[in-house]
């Protein structure tokens, strides 16, 4: 991540304004990827250090989240990422019965671009590794939605000791949709939950924003 | 017609042993075509089950399958059944397309020495049905071609405990309802 | 089609592709890796074992009617097929006779759940094709009024746990057989749709001729069953073969193809739903008045010593339960037959030689369903 130092030489000083001190940041190297390519590295969010951020005056600030919020919640593209039976309901959810699209939600295939994903099923651990490097590809800012009780504590499978008791030993979670599938006005309730919670956070300054 | 007793010859006044000469199933046909093979039947509650010893099961299961009357080309299911002290049931379910039979074949493995040879010789079904046997029991297929576990992790370091023994425990829970809460167990008792 | 790669110019080297636990078809948690040179598939090698959760050893623990939800998410399209087979192993080994209403009820949902499935796979299958979008939403038009009407019935839309040992939980509402004809009207609607977009349609056809070729004999060789072994020819339908519930007295033909490709195991599939309808059809002429539980039922049924094995035709194929009972309230033993692991074990032989987008086609047509695969 590169930084900007101040300047130090200017055509007329009173005329010119220096440039605003901006903090240096270096993100420290994860110890869980000793081997792996710089630049395949997770980025840590540093709170506050977002472009937008730096640039503007705080008079500006607020707006400018408020805005940002309605648009990162107004269009949330999430993973497709269905482990089990939940993701049948999921696709329900997708499908012109209980549309999503009207909400601007997207399935979009390639973690690199998109913003939620959606753990729906169970997680064994044979999977988990599978679901933090997704979760790692991600870009900020993302959320996680624990779909089905399988996914929140391992649901009816939680006695066997190849089954992860919940996703959120893996991932951070922000949203639980209890049921065993869950039904699709539930999913759809999460979201609205989930786009609530992202404007009430538009000030905060976790998960990078 | 050959007859089996399945009690012993006690003879107790005014008791009627039933005596089950499996008339209605195939047994003679499957009779005649093991007769270099030691086998015992049983019934399940739809279809013959025939129990071989161990060293022969290979060569009676192509036995079964080479045969012109009965022709088992199928196979429809191969699994284990733990007994604990009474060692391990490796089951085969047979099924023949040409002459619409079933037969059910069993044969018991001693808990020391869980060793059987594969049957992937015979059908190349047996080949995922037996990896997957062999990780969930601890049975050993010897010779079978690829014997690499089926459905358990291949890094996690499970590969000394199999999930479908009566031995092996089922896992604890790690959060119980309303802990996270806030409810405290000890003062209320059992919550 | 088989592409001959040998006589090349230069020098390549084989690539690894690894199809991964997350792809966009959406069969579920599958890893393949394929070694590819250029665009022929050399060898694949299919990981399975990302859903196993382990149903076969909690079904130990619960007992029989506990074990039935374990069944319905073993194959969650095909729920009621699932059902079927664990009631009917728990019916066999405790001698319990089944009512007659019963019976013509669960086999109109039984069938019912099979065209919801098939249209599933229509759906799914036209967007591995390329067909993005319009069978998908075809075939969940036709699914969510079954699903609809299944949820009228048992509650749930997906996981029903209607069926019980001895018949079935509670009764049908009153309108059941209207509400079905009118499932079937629609029903019928959504095979001509699909038939209209797809049978005729000649990118389909120059994509799925010729694809995926497993002969008979091979098929029998693996085990497989199902729509997939008989569209290679092999007529082995287990509502002929091996009669269950009451297939016996109604009239219906196994349908076959014998080309053992990719587009005949589509038209197989689409031509099940229209006898699906018909049997339907036939089943409610049956239907009469009468108990659906036999009297004296035990609400915790303790099974003598035993075992067996039932197998049914699910959408799939052969869905069979092994069940050891040595007394007491709960199995000794349950293991589920699978169709889809034993359709998934031919996967390399239909893909090798072939390009790696027929290879997602192959899948596709198995029609697989992981958690089956996993249990």
């Amino acid at each position: 991540m590169s930084n900007t130092g101040t300047t130090t030489e200017t055509a007329a000083p009173e005329l010119v304004p220096a440039p605003p001190q901006v903090p240096e940041v270096t993100p420290p190297v994860p110890q869980e990827h000793p081997n792996e390519a710089p630049h395949l590295l997770p980025v840590t969010p540093q709170p506050g250090s977002a472009l937008y951020r730096q640039a503007l005056p705080g008079v500006m600030q607020v707006p400018a989240d408020l805005v940002l919020a309605a648009a990162r919640k107004s269009s949330l593209w999430p993973m497709t990422f269905g482990l089990a039976c939940c993701a049948i309901e999921m696709i329900g959810t997708y499908m012109a019965h209980y549309d999503l699209d009207r909400f601007g939600i997207v399935p979009w295939p390639s973690p690199r671009q998109s913003d939620v994903m959606i753990v729906a099923g169970t997680v064994t651990k044979k999977m988990a590794p599978a679901v933090k490097l997704l979760y790692e590809q991600m870009p900020n800012p993302k959320w996680v939605i624990s779909m089905g009780a399988c996914a929140t504590n391992g649901g009816p499978y939680t006695r066997y000791d190849r089954v992860l008791q919940g996703v959120d030993k893996v991932v951070p979670v922000d949203v639980y949709v209890p049921g065993c599938p869950p039904r699709p006005e539930a999913l759809i309730d999460s979201f609205l939950a989930l786009q609530d919670m992202i404007m009430e956070e538009r000030s905060s300054e976790g998960r990078g924003a | 017609m050959s007859t089996d007793d399945n009690a012993a010859g006690t003879a107790e006044e005014a008791q009627v042993e039933v005596v089950d000469t499996f008339d209605d199933t195939i047994w003679d046909t499957v009779n005649r075509t093991l007769r270099a093979v030691d086998v015992r039947p049983e019934r399940s509650a739809l279809d013959l089950i025939i129990h071989i010893p161990r060293a022969d099961i290979i060569r009676g299961l192509r036995m079964l399958k080479q045969d012109a009357d009965l022709q088992f080309n199928y196979l429809r299911c191969l699994t284990a059944v733990d007994n604990e002290s009474d060692g391990i049931d490796v089951v085969y379910q047979l099924y023949s397309v040409p002459k619409n039979i079933n037969l059910t074949v069993k044969t018991t493995l001693p808990n020391e020495n869980k060793v059987i040879e594969t049957a992937t010789t015979v059908w190349k079904a047996a080949n995922w049905l037996e990896r997957e046997t062999a990780e969930m029991f601890g049975v050993s297929f010897s010779g079978h071609p690829d014997p690499r576990p089926l459905l358990m992790p291949e890094d996690i370091d499970m590969s000394d405990t199999y999930p479908l023994l009566k031995s092996h425990p089922f896992a604890e829970i790690d959060v119980l309802q309303g802990e996270i809460l806030g409810h405290d167990r000890d003062a209320e008792g059992e919550g | 089609m088989v592409v001959d790669t040998s006589a090349t110019e230069f020098e390549t080297q084989d690539l690894l592709l690894n199809v991964g636990p997350q792809h966009p078809s959406t069969h579920g948690v599958f890893r393949m890796v394929l070694e590819i040179d250029g665009e022929v598939v050399k060898d694949l090698v299919p990981y399975i074992g990302y859903l196993h959760r382990g149903a076969e050893k909690l079904c130990e623990n619960n007992d029989f009617r506990q074990g039935i939800g374990y069944m319905d998410r073993t194959e969650y399209l095909a729920a009621h097929n699932a059902e079927l087979s664990y009631v009917m192993a728990v019916e066999a080994l405790a001698e319990i006779e089944v009512p007659e209403r019963a019976q013509w009820i669960r086999m109109i949902l039984c069938e019912l759940n099979r065209i919801s499935s098939h249209f599933m796979f229509l759906g799914a299958f036209g967007v591995d094709v390329g067909v993005f979008g319009t069978p998908f939403i075809y075939g969940w038009r036709e699914r969510e009024r079954i699903i609809d009407l299944f949820e009228e019935i048992s509650g749930d839309r997906m996981m029903f746990a209607y069926f019980r040992a001895g018949g079935l939980a509670w009764e049908v509402p009153l309108n059941f057989p209207e509400r079905v004809r009118e499932v079937l009207e629609s029903a019928r609607q959504g095979v001509k749709d699909f038939d209209g977009l797809l049978t005729q349609n000649e990118i389909f056809i120059a994509r799925t001729k010729n694809v995926g070729v497993i002969t008979a004999d091979d098929a029998i060789e693996m085990g497989m069953s199902g729509p997939t072994i008989r569209a290679s020819g092999v007529p082995l339908d287990l509502r002929k073969t091996e009669p269950y519930l009451q297939y016996d007295q109604i009239e219906f033909e196994t349908i076959t193809a014998d080309g053992g490709d990719v587009f005949d195991r589509y038209l197989v599939r689409l031509q099940e739903i229209s006898q699906s309808i018909d049997l339907i059809e036939q089943c409610l002429e049956r239907l009469e008045d009468g108990p659906i539980m036999p009297e004296k039922m035990p609400r915790m049924l303790r099974l003598p010593e035993g075992e067996v094995y039932i197998r049914t035709e699910a959408p799939r194929g052969e869905y069979g339960i092994y069940m050891v009972s040595k007394g007491g309230n709960k199995p000794h033993r349950l293991k589920v037959r699978s169709a889809c692991l034993s359709n998934l074990q031919a996967l390399k032989q239909m893909c090798v030689g072939q390009y790696v987008a027929d290879a997602i086609i192959v899948l596709g047509s198995i029609d697989i369903v992981l958690s089956e695969v996993d249990r």
